[in-house]
């Protein structure tokens, strides 16, 4: 579903990933892992394509990205949720879930159900600002925008970063129901290493714009967190 | 003084407000989407007024029938010059201004050299010859049918920006243009178009104007710079402030001139409009929330 050979990705003339490769299978949840300025939202910005410059191969369905502009790579079905969730803060709650639909191929307009049925709440508060909700409330509304275009493949910048505990439940379960019952391919940013062996199929830890381990969800282990995750 | 001036001084203003309107409007959404300060708006009006005339003098065609095409036309010049110069200069403010300024000149000159810099001259349409009376007020039909012209623009555009597609993903991407085009938005698409819009609305303007004002190359040196003062005062980014700002301005020029004369009473305007801006730097209706 996605394939990354010998990826570069540059802000300006300075190099922030160096030659990473991997592969995501259809249906499988990658976890990235690795401290603070290794990378890892500059991984997901370079699926994006909102990096300066990139050097190297990156497929997605097949397809090379390189060229594509953002919002070519979003209407392909690759869904975004940016670390800082990035709600559209004059926009109300519906306004941004149909924000989302306008990354649809099929050109509809309707909000899927799954994305009330999984956050009851943006039904809620559909009318309410996107910058009045809470962070926790505003994670919700951007995983829903997201989901409402439909996505093939969701990428997820440390959505439980800086919110409440009773909502960090609630948005890990409702990843994992995507990934499992939906079947929707996921990249998953993560600090949590709990959650992340929990969830995901493979990982891969980073250090300066690079993979340094990388493996299956259950190899993710002790030494690999004291080594490469802990400060 | 004789209140019958007065009061048709009051709509003359009213109709003047409402030309500056539709400039200001213009402006007024290049600045509030790219933050593009467009120093050829002005031209924009010239052409549209140009355009006008060509169609009259060459076609035969009456204002009426020119609008429509007036719109497309300087719409096109619109786009194209955002495709071909401003689109490579967003984030560089400075450029910007001295770009459109450039372009502007340009615009001025080549008319100047095509047509010729006397003034030219246009028919208002004939089934608006004539005016209301009202008692001693006398209210000139085509003065009104600016009005209307105008007022209905002002919808159009409150509907286009709050009700359609277009509108949302304008609106998207003013507040984020990286997360909008994540989300399948083409920005630059958007832009073109709105750049399109707002100088598509300045070409009717300088239509409507034409048979009140003579047509030459500079027309619209001066009233782009009521237009700016209009979204100043206004404050960006509200079409309300922006239409109460232009009935402000368009009124108080044509009263003080009547009172004083033309020079001191635009003196006088710009004292005033100083004072305001000195006491509410934001403008008549700042936006409240913040993006
Ligand atoms: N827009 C940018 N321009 C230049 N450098 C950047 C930019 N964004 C991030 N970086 C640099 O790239 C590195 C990786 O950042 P990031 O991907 O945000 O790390 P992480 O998400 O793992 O915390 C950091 O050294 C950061 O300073
Ligand atoms: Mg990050």
């Amino acid at each position: 579903m996605l394939e990354a050979r010998n990826l570069y990705s540059y802000y300006g003339k300075s190099v922030v990933l160096q030659d990473l490769n991997f592969d995501l299978e259809p249906g499988s949840m990658l976890a990235v892992l690795g401290r603070n300025g290794v990378g890892k939202t500059t991984l997901l910005r370079t699926i994006m394509g909102l990096t300066d410059r990139t050097k190297g191969d990156l497929f997605f369905s097949g397809e090379p990205l390189g060229d594509r502009r953002t919002d070519e790579r979003a209407m392909m079905g690759i869904g975004y949720v940016p670390q800082g969730r990035e709600v559209v803060p004059r926009f109300t709650v519906a306004e941004n879930l149909k924000m989302g639909t306008f990354a649809r191929k099929d050109g509809k307009r309707a909000i899927p159900d799954k994305v009330f049925d999984l956050f009851p709440i943006l039904k809620e508060f559909s009318e309410r600002r996107g910058g009045d909700l809470s962070g926790g409330q505003q994670q919700q509304l951007a995983i829903g925008r997201a989901l409402a275009m439909n996505p093939k493949m969701l990428l997820l910048d440390e959505p439980t970063e800086g919110i409440q505990p009773n909502i960090v439940q609630e948005i890990e379960e409702v990843i994992q129901t995507l990934n499992v019952e939906h079947g929707l391919t996921i990249v998953l940013v993560e600090q949590n290493i709990d959650f992340a062996r929990r969830a995901c199929d493979r990982f891969l830890v980073m250090d300066k714009g690079q993979v340094v381990v990388s493996g299956r969800g259950e190899d993710l282990n002790d030494e690999i967190a004291n080594k490469h995750l802990t400060f | 003084m004789d209140s019958a001036i007065f009061f048709n001084q009051l709509f003359a203003g009213l109709s003047t407000a409402s030309i500056l309107l539709m400039i200001a409007a213009g402006l007024a959404i290049i600045y509030g989407s790219m933050g593009v300060i467009n120093l050829a708006h002005g031209e924009f009006v010239m052409l549209g007024a140009y355009a006008t005339w060509a169609l009259q003098t060459f076609f035969g065609l009456g204002m009426l029938i020119s609008l429509p095409l007036v719109f497309v036309a300087i719409g096109a010049v619109g786009w194209l010059i955002e495709k071909g110069i401003v689109s490579r200069l967003y984030n560089r403010p400075l450029d910007t201004i001295l770009a459109t300024w450039g372009v502007g000149i340009v615009l001025q000159q080549a008319i100047t050299l095509g047509i010729g810099s006397q003034s030219r001259f246009v028919q208002r349409p004939e089934i608006f010859d004539g005016n209301l009376f009202f008692g001693d007020l006398v209210i000139s039909n085509y003065r009104l049918f600016i009005l209307g012209v105008s007022l209905g623009m002002l919808l159009v555009t409150y509907l286009l920006l709050t009700r359609t597609e277009f509108g949302t993903k304008l609106r998207a991407v003013i507040q984020n243009r990286e997360i909008s085009e994540c989300y399948g938005i083409r920005a630059e698409r958007v832009y073109g178009l709105t750049f399109a819009y707002g100088a598509a609305l300045a070409g009717i303007a300088g239509a409507l104007v034409t048979p009140l004002i003579s047509t030459t190359p500079t027309m619209g040196t001066t009233l782009v710079v009521d237009a700016f003062l209009v979204v100043i005062v206004g404050g960006v980014g509200s079409l309300v402030g922006t239409a109460l700002a232009s009935g402000l301005i368009g009124e108080a020029s044509a009263m003080l001139s009547m009172i004083f004369n033309d020079t001191t009473g635009r003196i006088l305007l710009l004292v005033a409009i100083i004072l305001l801006i000195r006491f509410r730097p934001t403008g008549l209706i700042p936006q409240t929330v913040r993006g």
